[in-house]
């Protein structure tokens, strides 16, 4: 069915208030009586803590307040919360740089600032230690107590029998590849601005994904009931996934304003964002691969050690995600997964973008091209050999409905002049295929279920409201959101307005992560409205004199089917419902899908998301051979995403991801030594200006998920999932080498080549 | 060490006392609850505080709020009229070139510098005068056809 406004690039809902600068995110937000705070933070990467003398700082005047773990309950969390190990604010022991020991809150950011040097902490330095594998090594120093060899967490499984596979194997492949501690560099930085009124409530405004899980969080590590608790997300500066859960800051923010009886807000620094905030995290993948020699994988082990750093935070859940995006992409009878998170002292990452199947499908999609090489059958024909179709139980047990990945590569091959590429091969210059597969949102991240509640309301004058607690990052989810109502009621898109991310006002929805909010809060939201509009016919049906299965909606207006002149405006409808009838429109709906049974416990068998998205992204690259630098001449990204509840904003979704992936792939990387973070700035950390950016062109493939809002599914978060092994992938082609440790610099290219002149020499 | 002065900021003449060591981003933000202009990074490397000073496109955080006495300042606040919104901004929001919007006021103003300078930009140029605004959200597609949309003349 053609949508009249699903399927239409309207300009989003929030745009004016951006472009005019109206937009209020939290640093914009003022009260009355407002103090700003400053957090303390470890200058050690390991060391005990002693004593924390705050009696200089408190006399510093302008200083109302200042906090330590002994104003909390001393309660740890993290996610998920089984496996919980920091505190807001350390008493024990610091474990990397940056982690938060005390806080001030005064009159002024100076005053906080100088209050902080002022703050005296005693610690007995430990020995640190920065290697994951060195950490699992007896005598290895224990970053948290009673954590054997380190290892925060151990995933592992097996379907079938991967040693009776590879024996059956023609060929079998076994290679090492290392991913890097890139940072999300959301433009604004982290910050809350916690008020308490004269009931004890807390109001919070934060920088987050997902207010309404945070709330409980909050309130458990607060000590306040739940109901005494408000979570509010104002419009955000970009997350990425750096805001899913709490940070330490926003619990302190909220001691503090406790503590003062006034607000206090707090906003991380540009370098703390960088050497205090939760990037992606580093693996190093050990990948064994069988196959035939015409090309079919038999059997396929992977073996996972990543550097978890100071505390676990979102990482054994990567972890997790990162086995079954691996696996669930192709078909094969034997595979095992081996996953460690491992305690260190270095900065502790969290969720970013792609929750692991970044670094996976690097590894697994550069060394597929290696086996395609050797098999000397086509990369794009190697992997429609193997890969999932629609219908398939895949390995992990996912249950795959839509898939539209062949026409990903169809289109991708087709757009960037793949099948063309062998006929005139240019010197230094190759192209480079990957693909993926995503969940589109999933079971088991809160409790066992994926819930998206809402509520729409129509007003007496026709116009109407949604409330969805789902979170506007920016990736525009409010306006798909309003798109899907204003299709379903079929009212005009300007008369529909959304309100969303704030827990007294709006419904539960988990949060804006999982690539889930157009699929769960849509579906949420379609249910919703498709309630109302039942309302809307049956009194049209009255005035009308007509059955209500012969009424259709559009354009504001309800009509009898095959008889437009037999019609009347919706507000007309609305004002004779509430005035004359008595009868509210106003509809709740809500989504927990899918409907499969729970994955296993002990084997994680089993199928956690409702869809799942696909993509494939060809690049084409030269490479300079003196210098090592890569230049990307064209990109082109295929993304079967459902059905494009709005084009342009989908397009800009894969433009920013592909963008956001050339940096993972060539350049963006934490350097740190000995638990210090080096280039804790935009100058030393690279993130791509709009000079470096290649051609991107952009593909929505629509393979309409049958359980979809309209078919739809996600594209924003795995935007960037293949984007590393298609450049590293085309580099091969271009030049030859192959890196397989993230980011591949000019530095290592020219290693490489050297290194490739070199064995060429000796044979 | 405090001193009084006088900027005229979005045609409006605002005096005030600032701190000699405080930046321009300071005082729009902190004393002049100008928050359209974002700080990102304080340290010139993002571009979201770029505003117009004096008809030269500038970082707010680099330039000290003194240094700012007597000279017109333009802000993403003083760029819309009353009635109607200015000819980026509606480019912006109709060719998909906001997500987070964080980076927009900058990023608008940026372009605002240059097409005042140069009204016939090539792609390259608008994506050189730029290059001081970092985007984490839109890989920047959008943005450089919002601006290249305006290019001709539709000022």
């Amino acid at each position: 069915m053609n949508g009249s406004i699903v399927g239409r690039s309207l300009p989003r809902v929030d745009g004016i208030e951006k472009a005019t600068g109206q937009a209020k995110y939290v640093d914009d937000l003022d009260l009355a009586g407002m103090l700003h705070g400053k957090i303390l933070r470890s200058p050690l990467s390991h060391a005990r803590i002693i004593r924390i003398d705050t009696q200089k700082a408190e006399k510093l005047p302008g200083v109302k307040g200042i906090v330590t773990a002994n104003d909390t309950l001393k309660i740890p969390f993290s996610f998920p919360p089984h496996l919980k190990d920091k505190y807001p604010l350390e008493f024990e022991k610091v474990r990397c740089i940056g982690d938060e020991i005390a806080a001030v809150a005064a009159v002024d950011k100076d005053i906080a600032e100088e209050a902080i040097g002022l703050i005296d902490v005693e610690f007995e330095e430990l020995t640190s230690v920065f290697d994951p594998i060195e950490a699992m090594k007896p005598g290895a120093p224990e970053v948290h107590e009673g954590t054997r060899n380190n290892i925060s967490r151990k995933i592992e499984w097996e379907y079938g029998n991967v040693q009776k596979g590879f024996e059956e194997s023609d060929y079998v492949f076994e290679n090492r590849f290392t991913t890097s501690r890139p940072t999300h560099c959301s433009l604004e930085p982290h910050g809350a601005l916690a008020y308490v009124d004269n009931t004890g409530k807390l109001t919070i405004w934060m920088t987050v994904q997902n207010p309404h899980t945070v709330k409980e969080e909050l309130a458990n590590l607060l000590g306040l009931a739940s109901h005494q608790v408000r979570v509010i997300k104002p419009p955000i500066g970009g997350a990425f996934g750096a805001r899913i859960m709490m940070d330490p800051l926003d619990v302190i923010c909220a001691h503090l304003a406790l503590k003062c009886g006034k607000p206090v807000k707090i906003i991380n620094s540009r370098k703390e964002e960088f050497y205090a905030s939760r990037g992606r995290l580093p693996m190093i993948i050990d990948l064994k691969t069988g196959v035939t020699k015409d090309g079919k994988i038999v059997s396929r082990e992977a073996t996972v050690i990543a550097d978890k750093g100071a505390y676990n935070s979102h990482g054994p859940r990567v972890l997790g995600y990162a086995g079954k995006a691996l696996f669930s992409l192709y078909n094969m009878p034997h595979t095992k997964f081996t996953g460690l998170t491992v305690y260190t002292n270095n900065p502790y990452s969290g969720a970013f973008r792609g929750f692991g199947n970044p670094q996976v499908t690097f590894a697994s999609e550069c060394q597929l091209d290696m086996i395609a090489e050797s098999l000397k059958i086509d990369p794009i024909e190697f992997r429609l050999k193997n890969v999932v179709k629609s219908g398939d139980v895949a390995p992990t047990g996912a249950k795959i409905t839509s898939c539209g990945i062949e026409e990903c590569f169809l289109r991708s091959a087709r757009l960037s002049g793949w099948k063309e590429r062998q006929v005139e091969r240019k010197k230094n210059r190759g192209f480079g295929v990957a693909c993926m597969i995503h969940s589109s949102g999933a079971k088991g991240f809160f409790g066992d279920s994926n819930l998206s509640d809402s509520f729409v309301k129509m007003n007496p004058d026709g116009s109407v409201v949604i409330y969805s607690g789902a979170s506007d990052l920016g990736q525009g989810s409010d306006t798909a959101l309003t798109q899907i109502v204003a299709e379903e009621l079929g009212v005009n898109f300007e008369k529909v307005k959304i309100v969303s991310a704030d827990t007294d006002t709006t419904p539960v929805d988990y949060g804006s992560f999982g690539t889930r909010v157009t699929f769960a809060a849509g579906n949420a939201v379609k249910m919703a409205a498709n309630v109302v509009k039942k309302q809307i016919f049956e009194v049209a049906a009255e005035l009308l004199e007509a059955h209500e299965d012969d009424l259709v909606a559009h354009g504001g207006v309800v009509h009898v089917m095959f008889h437009p002149g037999r019609s009347l405006p919706i507000e007309k409808i609305a004002r004779t419902a509430y005035y004359d009838m008595g009868k509210p429109l106003s509809g709740r709906g809500f989504y927990n899908g899918p409907d499969s049974p729970s994955p296993d416990v002990t084997t994680y068998f089993g199928n956690t998301s409702p869809a799942y998205c696909f993509a494939a992204q060809v690049a084409e690259v030269e490479v300079d051979p003196e210098t090592g630098s890569v230049k990307i001449l064209n990109f082109v990204a295929a993304h079967d995403l459902g059905r494009a509840i709005n084009p342009m904003a989908a397009e800009g979704q894969v433009e920013g991801g592909v963008v956001q992936g050339i940096g993972y792939a060539l350049m963006e990387d934490l350097v740190c030594n000995k638990g210090v973070v080096l280039n804790p700035n935009f100058s030393d950390y690279k993130v791509l200006k709009a000079p470096d950016v290649p051609p991107i062109e952009p593909i929505l493939v629509e393979s309409n998920d049958p359980n979809g809002p309209f078919g739809a599914k996600g594209v924003a978060e795995p935007a960037l999932v293949p984007t590393a092994p298609a450049i590293a992938n085309a580099i091969y082609d271009a030049i030859g080498v192959r890196i397989t440790d993230l980011p591949i610099t000019p530095e290592k290219i020219i290693r490489a080549l050297r290194e490739k002149r070199k064995t060429s020499k000796e044979s | 060490m405090k001193k009084r002065i006088r900027i005229l900021v979005n045609r409006e003449w605002q005096e005030f006392v600032v701190d000699c060591n405080k930046s321009l981003l300071d005082a729009l933000r902190d004393i002049l609850r100008l928050t359209g202009t974002k700080r990102g990074c304080n340290t010139g490397d993002c571009g979201a505080c770029s505003v117009i000073l004096d008809g030269k496109l500038v970082n707010a955080c680099l330039v000290l709020a003194v240094e700012a006495d007597g000279k017109s300042v333009l802000t993403i606040e003083g760029l819309a009229s009353k009635d109607e919104l200015h000819p980026l901004q509606k480019s912006f929001v109709e060719n998909g070139a906001i997500q987070c919007g964080f980076c927009t006021p900058g990023m608008i103003l940026t372009a605002k510098a240059l097409l005042d300078d140069h009204p016939n930009p090539s792609e390259d140029e608008i994506r050189r005068a730029i290059a001081g605004n970092i985007c984490r959200c839109t890989g920047y597609v959008k943005i450089v056809k919002a601006i290249n949309s305006l290019v001709g003349g539709h000022k």
